[in-house]
Formats: C-alpha cells, structure tokens, sequence
C-alpha cells in the first residue's frame, strides 16, 4: 500500500474518522494478529497484541510518520515492542515460578515451570537464548532463570557485577532483535 | 490490501473488540490532540487581534489597495465596524437589525472612512470591537439573537463573526500581498463545528432535499469528523463521505474556495457530494 495512502489514512484517524481506524483494522490486523501469534505462540496473547496496537493506533495517531515508513512497518514495530514487552514479562514470571519451585522442592505434580516451559512462549526464549554468547548466556539464565540479583549473578559466575551488568544489556538486545526477526518478518 | 497484508483470518470477535475498545479510548469525530478548548468570546478576541495585527502593519499606502466587492482596505475594515455596530443594535434588541442585510446595512460605515486617516479608521474599528467583546463577555451564549438575517445563538453568532474576521484579514492580506493566516486550532475547531452544524441549513437554502447521509471529516489542527443528515428524513439516506482538510472547507464555507481548489476525497454519489460542496460553499460565512 502506498504512502500517500498511508498519509490519507493517518490524518483521517486523527480527524477522528472511525471508518478509518476500521480500514485500518482490516487491512493490517491479519499481519500483526500473524506476527504477534508466531512470537507469542498463544492466540489470546497475539489477540492483546493486537488490541494493544490498534488502541494505541486510534488515541495517538500522530506517532506514526507517513515520512518515515510505511503504517505497516510501523503497526509491526509497535506490535514487536508490545510482543517483547509480553515475552519480558513472561521470562520474569518463568524466573519467579522457577525459583520458588527450587525453593519449595518435592512439590507433586509438574511444576508451573514445566507447564510454562511446555510452551510455544518458552520454546521461542529459550532457542533465542541458546544463540546468545557462552558469556551472556549465564548471566541471562542467573538472573532471569534462578533470579539472582545482578550482584549475585557476577559472584556466581565469577566476573565484576560491572561486567555482568553490561553483559545484560547486550543479551537483552541481542535477544530482542532475534526475538524481532521472529515477529513480522521483512515489510 | 497487498499480498504482502494478508494473514490468517482473524479470531471471531477480534475485529469488533477491537474497535470497541479504541473508541472506548477516543471517541470518534473527536481529533487528536483534541486543541484546547475556548469559548466563543475568547475565539472572537483572538480574531479581534489577529486582524490588530495586521492593520499595525499596514503601510499608509495600502490601506487605498482595492480589497472585496468595489472596497479598499479602509473601507473593508469600515465595514468590520459597522457589522460590530448591528451587533451591538441586536444585543440591545432593535429588531431592525435582525432582517438588515449584511452588506447593506453596513455600507455606511465602509463609505464613511473614505478621505479619514487610515490610523482613525483603525481606532473606530478597535472600539467597536472592543465595545462587542464587552457586551457578550457576561451575556448568555446560549441566548438567541437575530441579525443580518440569522437567527442563532449568541455564541455560534460569536464564532461565525470569528469566522469572517478570519477571512476578511486574508481579504486584507491578500490585497497587500502579506501571506495568509490561519487560525490557531482551538479557533478552527469552533469554525469548522460552526460550519459541519450549519451544513443542513445551507443544503436546504440551496435546494439540497434528497435525503443525504454526509460523513465529513477534516483534516489537519482543527479539524474533525461529522455525521451530518441532510434533506428530506429518510430511512437509507444516500451516503456520501468527504475528506478534506480543515483550512481550505472553512475557505469553501467562506466561498473564498472552489471545490476544484480543494484536495478532495470523496465517496459515493458524486453528484451528490457535488450537491454537499455547493451548499457549503452558500454558507458564505464571510
């Protein structure tokens, strides 16, 4: 779709033109919903996602810049953010239940974790971890997996806390451009 | 759609969850940003100053230029004062004013500046329209008045005379070569509401009775989107939508635009939009 229809589309949306916002749903949420589904692996998350990007679509119509790309590469950089937001939150919430299972061992049954790492979400996580540096790698799975503090982390793995914190930093943005690689593709 | 938009169908419900929830965020017809909000006095005395401003930095000289319908500058300005003049006769509530013509009934105030120093021009004009903004900084704007052949509240009155300021300090500026202005966007957003509510009383002046669904919407600071419903009720009126941007429909309302000046995008019956422009070009709110 060309620009200029993208611009038209934009300044309707912030004309406050419903019958805009619904073009724009219907020519663009099958992508996202796509992407969302193939980062997130679940279809009520891939539903927020997209819910969460046409919403912020319609209150802020002016974030998007017709100069700069495309309204779909852009619906697809919002709903990479939000999808790495929700797999952020996912991973915390991974560590959490991780640490508390280690914590209260000989619990029956499956563990939240198991079922958690069972899906698709954790799959997605883990194969982006494992392509992280040796170095990076342990620091991610200290602090996200067995939820030590950055502190804690450098004194496990033997490196200055400054080391494990920028190491971090890195891990994190290397996973959030293979995480991204995975969302929607080329545009 | 592209090749490159399509996706797997989405889940049932999706779309109209969707939307629900964004219009639950913003309401449709409302822009964004929404500009701030002003009252129509406010609105009046920002057009008050915008034409001050101008008129300051004319040079003599150009106060002679021809300007609008056989006036040159002073007597265009002449005539902002003798309009401020018939408004101050309505809010005292001399019906004579309520049926005066427009032009008319203020071509003595035009004529009278001829041979005047441009500079007392100027001053007649700033009390009058000081003397206006005083009258109707307490009145009630929702009150009714008649002039010039309108009956409206006070506070759409307010707007429309905001509206012709507007356009009578571009008639100046164009006169002398200045470049045009533009209201800021919380004074185009009166406008532009002034002119979509007033859209059905012009269609039916200008014989518009062909039950017509308009979905308006303008674009840019100041702007909005608008059902109107014009002509006769009916239960499937013909729909016509009509894009455009929100400086150049107030230029249209002011008839100081063709619609082939405008960058229109239009839907449904062209004739029928036709019909849509034409009324809204009758509103002449100058």
């Amino acid at each position: 779709m060309g620009g200029s229809n993208d611009s038209l589309l934009a300044a309707r949306l912030a004309a406050g033109d419903d019958r805009a916002l619904a073009e724009a749903f219907d020519r663009l949420a099958p992508a996202v919903y796509s992407g969302a589904l193939r980062v997130l692996g679940d279809d009520a998350a891939a539903q927020d996602v997209v819910q969460d990007v046409f919403v912020e679509l319609w209150r802020h119509p002016g974030r998007y810049d017709p100069a700069v790309g495309t309204l779909r590469t852009y619906l697809a950089v919002l709903a990479r953010h939000r999808a790495v937001d929700l797999v952020r939150s996912e991973l915390r919430r991974v560590a959490r239940q991780e640490h508390s299972y280690r914590l209260a061992p000989g619990q029956p049954g499956p563990s939240p974790c198991e079922e958690v790492m069972a899906s698709e979400v954790a799959t997605a996580v883990r194969a982006a971890i494992r392509l992280l540096p040796d170095g990076q790698r342990r620091v991610v799975e200290l602090v996200y997996f067995t939820g030590l503090t950055c502190r804690e982390a450098a004194k496990a793995a033997g490196i200055p806390e400054g080391t494990a914190k920028s190491r971090l930093r890195l891990a994190i943005a290397r996973l959030e451009t293979v995480l991204d690689r995975q969302l929607l593709g080329p545009s | 759609m592209t090749p490159g938009d399509r996706g797997p169908a989405l889940p049932a419900g999706l779309r109209d969850r969707v939307l629900a929830a964004s219009l639950g965020a913003r309401a449709a017809g409302l822009p964004a940003p929404v500009p701030a909000q002003i009252s129509p006095v406010e609105a009046l005395r920002r057009g008050v100053s915008a034409v001050g401003e101008t008129l300051r930095a004319l040079p003599r000289e150009d106060w002679g230029r021809p300007a609008l319908r056989g006036l040159d500058v002073q007597g265009l300005v002449g005539h902002l004062t003798g309009v401020d003049e018939d408004v101050h006769r309505c809010l005292a509530g001399d019906p004579e004013v309520a049926a005066a013509s427009h032009v008319g009934s203020t071509q003595p105030a035009a004529a009278r500046q001829a041979g005047h120093p441009p500079e007392d021009t100027r001053a007649e004009w700033r009390r009058a329209a000081g003397r206006t903004i005083e009258l109707v900084a307490t009145a009630d704007l929702h009150a009714e008045v008649a002039v010039h052949g309108l009956r409206l509240p006070l506070g759409l009155l307010l707007v429309v005379r905001a509206f012709e300021l507007w356009v009578h300090d571009n008639d100046i500026r164009q006169a002398v070569r200045m470049p045009p202005s533009v209201p800021d966007a919380s004074t185009l957003r009166l406008m532009t509401e002034a002119a979509a509510g007033l859209l059905p009383h012009a269609a039916a002046a200008t014989g518009l009775t062909e039950p017509t669904s308009v979905h308006l919407v303008l674009t840019g600071p100041g702007g909005g989107t608008w059902d109107v419903l014009m002509g006769q009720v009916a239960p499937s009126p013909a729909a016509v939508t009509i894009v455009t941007d929100a400086v150049g429909f107030c230029r249209l309302a002011a008839n100081r635009a063709t619609p082939d000046m405008l960058e229109l995008h239009v839907t449904g019956d062209p004739g029928r939009a036709n019909a849509v422009l034409a009324a809204a070009s009758a509103l002449a709110l100058d």
